[in-house]
């Protein structure tokens, strides 16, 4: 009796909702309904409830992009450098942790970041410091990003670790900071960095890249990027002339959230696992085979597998980009620079076959235990067996959840715009755009104080 | 099975007993104290102290006193750059120099461009409303012969959980007059970090 009492504990423990899910239903409304600073003070009220502390990293992070929104800087720098202490610190794994993950899910294990979410850490605190105006403070967080991505690159050279708008960030501040070489050095690595990305090299990107190697007479590595060669560059050379410029920063809509996918199919110890999954997009059936590692106590037979998987579920967001206008100017679009679909569509596919692998062996190893629980447990009473057996195979399946964890915040994608200005008194009018071309939000900036040489940031976030 | 139960129960208390809490120990303020490997209090201290004595000792600081008759050279601190990888409280660092310098006896220094406008606010302020015995003067501030400018650069070298941080910090002295630079002085540090992979 005894032993039924502790199962159904167990049971009672482990059936509990998923935090991911229940932190995005939480907070989704509130940010949608009453806005950021309503939104930041939800997270800190319910920061055991909705994160706890296996998601120390993200609470810090989810507070420090919310407070970048709300155009409290020196907040967002302390919240995200104390992600980024959160990262460091979990460089050391925790055997204990380990071993219960592999009992339980993921979602026992501290969460560690995606790479992704890590150097949008890096371009939001080097964007913080420049709408503060410190360049030394961007110059800072440019080194530590440079850090953070050799570090990505020896823990695993083969996934991308890089990115084209954190790049295209180091030679702004490079720029701002006067290092001309080291600016010029950032946009090459930039364009390297969206030729290995999905989203495709913006041509502004491009246009600036070129003039500030042009400048510097690298012209040998204009065409070593092997990419159609600009005959001018009007805006980047105006940028460069007249000294000052107002950019535009622009977030618009939600980035994806995760969603949970099922998976199932069959498993033999040290042979293959075969899987399929019904693709939530496209609503077709999709199978693929899986080299499986051997397990101890599975010997030969096939097992029976199934467990769910994080998916990219599309958020429905109502801005898709922006239109400037520049001192009642004709109005121009801000390009995309950074693609956070695109970027978690890109680590789940980096992660996939490794998170598959571990979760099918963990239910494998689950279900061998489980089966040595049923045997050893049994009383003889057939109905009692019958429930307690009933009680262990769901507490099992219960044990198993998808790690849904990512930051909640993000954007669905980053816009930017550099605009030449005169030194002077200025002011912009941003269009907040839904895809059909609708106007969503109108965001004014009047009387913006230009000083000689200065660059001017203007951060509009549309996250709706 | 209850003995079992017992040490169990006695195992979790301790645990339970010796976490938590916080400890606080006064140290020393001139002890070394290296916790994250990040640049810190012991390392501005040693820096200043050691570059300023180094500046002070060098053949220009004789030439000057004789140039000057004797007097002592007045300092004034200009811009020092934090150009690491890590966000040093630079005003920390420059204090350490102004009180290494100061209590050198070999050099006068004054107030920084950022403290003079401040003083001169002051001054303005007095001369519309302190009494005129008390009201001081303007136009009566001495003129600095000497700026001391810097940057603190920082290079990393890391594999896996191990890091090697050095940093430089490179000062130069300029004789405001003349722009000539009287002293050029660095003074480097290395650090070795190691993480561990895993923990219980």
């Amino acid at each position: 009796m005894k032993k039924f009492l502790l199962l159904l504990a167990a049971i009672l423990l482990t059936s509990c909702a998923n935090k991911s899910m229940t932190r995005y239903e939480t907070l989704s409304p509130t940010l949608e309904k009453k806005g950021f600073e309503a939104t930041i003070a939800e997270v800190k009220k319910q920061k055991d409830d909705l994160y706890g502390s296996n998601s120390e990293f993200l609470y810090y992070y989810d507070l420090g992009v919310l407070h970048h929104y709300n155009r409290n800087f020196d907040e967002s720098i302390k919240n995200l450098a104390q992600a980024e202490k959160v990262y460091e610190d979990l460089y050391t794994k925790s055997v204990t942790n380990e071993a219960a993950a592999v009992l339980t899910n993921d979602n026992t294990r501290p969460y560690r970041a995606r790479p992704f979410e890590l150097l949008t850490l890096y371009q939001f605190q080097i964007l913080n410091y420049l709408a503060k105006m410190d360049i030394d403070g961007a110059l800072v967080e440019v080194k530590r990003s440079q850090i953070a991505m050799n570090a990505l690159y020896q823990k695993d050279k083969d996934k991308v670790n890089d990115n084209g708008f954190l790049r295209y960030l180091q030679a702004l501040v490079y720029e701002l900071d006067g290092d001309e070489d080291e600016a010029a050095i950032a946009y090459i690595k930039a364009i390297k960095a969206y030729d290995e990305g999905k989203m495709g090299l913006p041509k502004e990107v491009f246009e600036f890249a070129t003039e500030s190697l042009r400048r510097m007479e690298r012209e040998d590595d204009i065409r070593a990027l092997k990419k159609p060669e600009l005959a001018s560059t009007p805006k980047a050379t105006a940028v460069h002339d007249m000294g000052q410029e107002i950019i535009v920063i622009g977030y618009a809509g939600h980035s994806p959230i995760l969603g949970e996918m099922y998976l199932s199919g069959t498993f033999v110890s040290a042979g293959a696992m075969n899987l399929y999954y019904k693709d939530g997009e496209t609503g077709n059936r999709v199978s693929f085979t899986l080299v499986a590692p051997p397990v101890p106590g599975a010997g030969s037979g096939t097992f029976h597998i199934g467990f769910a998987l994080p998916e990219v579920r599309k958020h429905h967001s109502r801005v898709d980009h922006f239109e400037v206008s520049l001192d009642n100017k004709p109005r121009v679009r801000p390009e995309k620079v950074m693609a956070v679909d695109q970027e978690l569509r890109q680590n789940m596919d980096d992660e996939r076959n490794t998170v598959i692998t571990r979760t099918a062996v963990r239910v494998i190893l689950r279900t061998i235990a489980a089966q040595k629980a049923k045997s050893a447990t049994n009383t003889g009473n057939g109905i009692l067996d019958l429930l307690k057996n009933i009680f262990i195979d769901v507490g099992q399946s219960q044990l198993e959840q998808a790690d849904l964890r990512v930051g909640l915040f993000l954007p669905g994608s980053f816009n930017m715009t550099r605009l030449p200005v005169e030194p002077g008194s200025h002011s912009v009018s941003v269009a907040a755009m839904g895809g059909s071309g609708g106007t969503v939000g109108v965001y004014s900036f009047d009387k913006i104080a230009v000083r000689k040489g200065q660059k001017v940031i203007l951060i509009v976030p549309a996250i709706k | 099975m209850s003995k079992i139960l017992t040490i169990c129960l006695c195992a979790c208390l301790m645990v339970l007993v010796g976490c938590g809490g916080k400890k606080v120990t006064r140290i020393d303020e001139n002890s070394v104290t290296d916790l994250s490997g990040a640049w810190n209090d012991t390392d501005s201290r040693l820096v200043a102290d050691e570059m300023i004595t180094d500046c002070l000792n060098r053949p220009w600081y004789q030439n000057m006193i004789q140039q000057k008759n004797g007097i002592v050279p007045t300092v004034v601190i200009g811009k020092i750059r934090n150009k690491s990888h890590e966000h040093i409280n630079v005003e920390t660092f420059v204090k350490d120099m102004e009180r290494a310098l100061i209590n050198s006896g070999k050099a006068d220094f004054v107030a920084n461009a950022e403290e003079r406008a401040e003083l001169r606010n002051e001054l303005a302020s007095q001369a519309g409303n302190a009494t005129e015995e008390t009201r001081k003067d303007a136009g009566q501030e001495i003129g600095a012969d000497l700026m001391l400018t810097g940057t603190l650069n920082s290079i990393i070298d890391q594999e896996g959980g191990e890091q090697v941080i050095y940093y430089q910090v490179d000062l130069e002295l300029t004789d405001i007059q003349s722009h000539k630079k009287v002293w050029v002085g660095d003074k480097k540090i290395k650090k070795f970090v190691s993480k561990d992979s895993v923990k219980m």
